[in-house]
């Protein structure tokens, strides 16, 4: 069904056009990466938090609070890098597994991540159950991890 | 021995070969590598941007130190075993790489620095632990970490190019 979209963004020859070294594209991938180390950071000493472990003597709330700018723009960094990498490889995209994959586990992730972990993350550390909390942590780790893995995959496994 | 021979000989290695032949080997190994070293790095990004009084500024310097080195150094030791792996499977190709060497050489740069910061700036924190910018030592310790482990992210990535590859 999408095929035919995917055609028509290799058919603007994006990558052979603007970079038929690949210099521009290694990096783009490598400030992908950068951004992700960023993210990553950000989500996982919230998720350290809400397990009980990382920084637990400073409030939950103040550490997700003081995390969020870096999380809110280590994605949108990912997401600008992420979005020219599509653009120069639409086809090796479309038939990749992992890409479509990490695609999915992206959307779900996010919601996840912007409402339910958000919402237990602000609430006074009274009113949730602990293991509500590890589960919270546990699942955006698994899920964010997975986004990762997908996406290396991609470049490897096509 | 030169550290060539060392590499030649590890190269010979019935496990060594069967890495490299094994078709998932590298795949599922880089992979691990490349995860378990963001998890690393992005630990490590925090708390220098701590460091530089960019991000938890209400938190104590030696919290977020403390509270985070044993993650940091689990992920490390995950990153280092995949990486030390990935290695042996290849020890000829990575030899031969520039960017390889450039990042052994940045990683050997970041641990240094951080060992300076803690023989030197950090042994005074307690008088400002909790200062929302911390004096310049901590600062420039902040800073160089932050470009140096951006270096060892970036060049690690750019091994996997056959740029610079000699012999």
């Amino acid at each position: 069904m999408l095929l035919p979209f995917f055609q028509w963004i290799e058919s603007l020859g994006f990558s052979a056009s603007i970079d038929p070294s690949g210099y521009v594209t290694a990096a783009v991938n490598v400030m992908h990466l950068l951004a992700l180390t960023v993210f990553v950071g950000a989500l996982l000493v919230v998720d350290l938090r809400l397990l009980g472990r990382g920084m637990k003597q400073q409030p939950l709330a103040e550490v997700a609070r003081d995390a969020q700018p870096w999380l809110i723009g280590g994605f949108l960094a990912m997401l600008s890098t992420g979005v020219p990498q599509i653009l120069a490889t639409p086809i090796k995209e479309y038939y990749s597994p992992h890409f479509w994959l990490k695609m999915e586990v992206i959307l779900v992730a996010l919601i996840f991540t912007f409402t339910v972990r958000r919402m237990i993350a602000q609430a006074g550390e009274g009113r949730v159950a602990p293991v509500w909390r590890k589960l919270v942590a546990l699942v955006s780790i698994g899920m964010w991890t997975t986004v990762a893995t997908a996406g290396r995959l991609i470049g490897l496994m096509s | 021995m030169t550290l060539l021979s060392w590499f030649e000989w590890v190269d010979a290695f019935p496990t060594s070969i069967a890495i490299r032949e094994s078709i998932y080997g590298y795949p599922y190994l880089l992979t691990a590598h490349a995860v378990s070293m963001a998890l690393f790095a992005g630990l490590i990004v925090m708390m220098d941007l701590r460091l530089l009084g960019f991000a938890y500024r209400r938190t104590p310097l030696s919290q977020v130190q403390q509270r985070l080195f044993p993650w940091q150094m689990s992920t490390m030791v995950l990153a280092s075993l995949t990486g030390l792996v990935l290695l042996y499977g290849q020890p000829m190709r990575y030899y031969g790489k520039a960017f390889f060497w450039i990042k052994m050489a940045l990683m050997v740069a970041a641990g240094v620095n951080a060992l300076a910061f803690h023989r030197t700036t950090y042994r005074s924190v307690a008088a400002w632990d909790s200062d929302a910018v911390a004096p310049l030592g901590a600062r420039v310790a902040g800073a160089f970490s932050l470009v140096l482990w951006a270096g060892v992210v970036a060049f690690g990535r750019l091994t996997a190019y056959n740029w610079f590859t000699y012999q």
